[in-house]
């Protein structure tokens, strides 16, 4: 995929071009999407708004890593997002029973192709990490994604979030230390080879 | 041993991602040995970065691509379109032109019927062909709706016969029976036209929209 020639003939409102983009972006817009709101339909959503405003907002962009460019899109959706959500009730993350109780672990966070109970460890697994990002400020949960799920340098986080890099660093030294801190409430469900272990004494 | 500062976290954070100088590496380096609750501190750090790193990754609920209607494209217009359309235009005025000078035609002439039917005397050697002949051309041929020559002199005061005699006389022999007025082709022809060239802006029009559909498909399988 040549990204240059492709942006620059989207940037002329090639269509065509921009959707070859899309494809080989769309995955790590949502998933981040996704970790940042946890709720599938608003990542969808705020996905699919992100992937509009870049194309209508294309010619803006001046080169510099392009995947960096379109997540900031995408953080942006998610913050606008996050904005309303507090504005009005919100969906839970887990789908609920009949009686209004939560599922614990849903199928539908389960991918077919694994074992049953590799289905069970990955969806309790994420189900961890989705509640414990979810306890994390919100300029602390996108910084933790991007680094650390999406496995972007500090450098495209620093552009993502457009903040100088001792934040970033900073950032994300507050945001693993809170997490290691959540993440040992469940440390029963975490796999074997990743269980924390407790806090230890001076 | 102490707890770690949060100066130190940072730093250990850092050292995980590779973003320490070499000189303060070899620093952390040597206090790690130095201090086991800077080195569990950093144990525990690597473990948490290491489950983020395990988070399942979600298969997408559909694709993201863009339509031309999400993104307020409109296909391009053909060149062709407008010229037709205006041309289609033209000839609906035409048509819409004739129709009136047709029908304006047929209610002076329905005006100008009673009038004949209620005259009393005759003028045999008055007009040629009587009244209804020189009527109908009137009648059937949009030229003719101004005045003709035998219009003219059939209605015309100053051509009255001194003696008073009506102008609107009918003809001393029973006249012929009404044929059916005769269709002004024209009509025809212009709705005919108008009807032809919207046939074909349209044609062109779709055709163009498949072929900018066509060009933007979206290629779901890649």
């Amino acid at each position: 995929m040549d990204e240059p020639a492709l942006i620059r003939e989207a940037q002329h409102g090639n269509l065509e071009a921009f959707n070859t983009l899309v494809l080989a972006y769309q995955d790590i817009v949502y998933n981040t999407a996704l970790r940042i709101l946890g709720d599938e339909d608003l990542a969808a959503d705020a996905s699919q708004e992100a992937f509009i405003s870049a194309f209508r907002a294309l010619n803006s962009y001046r080169g510099g890593s392009f995947r960096a460019w379109l997540l900031r899109t995408v953080t942006n959706a998610c913050y606008d997002e996050l904005r309303r959500k507090q504005r009005r009730p919100t969906t839970p993350l887990e789908p609920e029973t009949e009686d209004g109780d939560e599922v614990e672990t849903p199928r539908w966070l389960a991918d077919p192709n694994a074992s049953p109970e590799e289905q069970l460890a990955q969806a309790e697994l994420e189900h961890a990490i989705q509640h414990c990002l979810e306890n994390l400020p919100t300029d602390f949960r996108a910084v933790v994604v991007l680094a650390d799920i999406q496995g972007l340098d500090y450098t495209e986080v620093a552009a993502v979030v457009k903040k100088p890099l001792g934040t970033i660093k900073s950032r994300l030294a507050r945001a693993r230390l809170r997490l290691r801190e959540c993440l040992q409430t469940f440390r029963e469900l975490l796999p074997a080879a990743f269980r924390l272990e407790e806090e230890r004494g001076p | 041993m102490t707890n770690p500062s949060f100066r130190d976290v940072e730093q250990l954070s850092a050292s995980l991602d590779g973003q320490l100088s070499r000189t303060e590496m070899t620093r952390l380096e040597a206090r790690l040995q130095s201090d086991p609750a800077l080195a569990a501190a950093l144990a525990d750090l690597r473990q948490a970065r290491a489950i983020l790193r395990r988070t399942p990754k979600r298969r997408l609920p559909r694709s993201f691509t863009l339509t031309p209607k999400m993104v307020g494209i409109k296909p391009p217009v053909p060149r062709l379109v407008p010229a037709l359309s205006w041309a289609s235009a033209v000839a609906m005025l035409l048509f819409v032109f004739t129709l009136g000078a047709n029908l304006l035609s047929q209610i002076s002439f329905g005006a100008a019927a009673p009038m004949m039917a209620a005259a009393p005397m005759t003028n045999e050697g008055y007009g040629v062909g009587g009244g209804p002949a020189a009527t109908q051309p009137a009648i059937t041929d949009n030229s003719q709706v101004t005045p003709t020559a035998e219009a003219f002199v059939m209605t015309a005061p100053e051509e009255t016969p001194p003696g008073g005699m009506r102008l609107l006389a009918p003809p001393a022999t029973p006249a012929p029976k009404a044929s059916p007025e005769p269709v002004n082709i024209w009509l025809y022809i212009w709705l005919g036209l108008a009807a032809v060239l919207i046939a074909a802006a349209l044609l062109i029009r779709w055709a163009s929209i498949q072929a900018f559909r066509r060009k933007v498909s979206i290629r779901r399988d890649m």
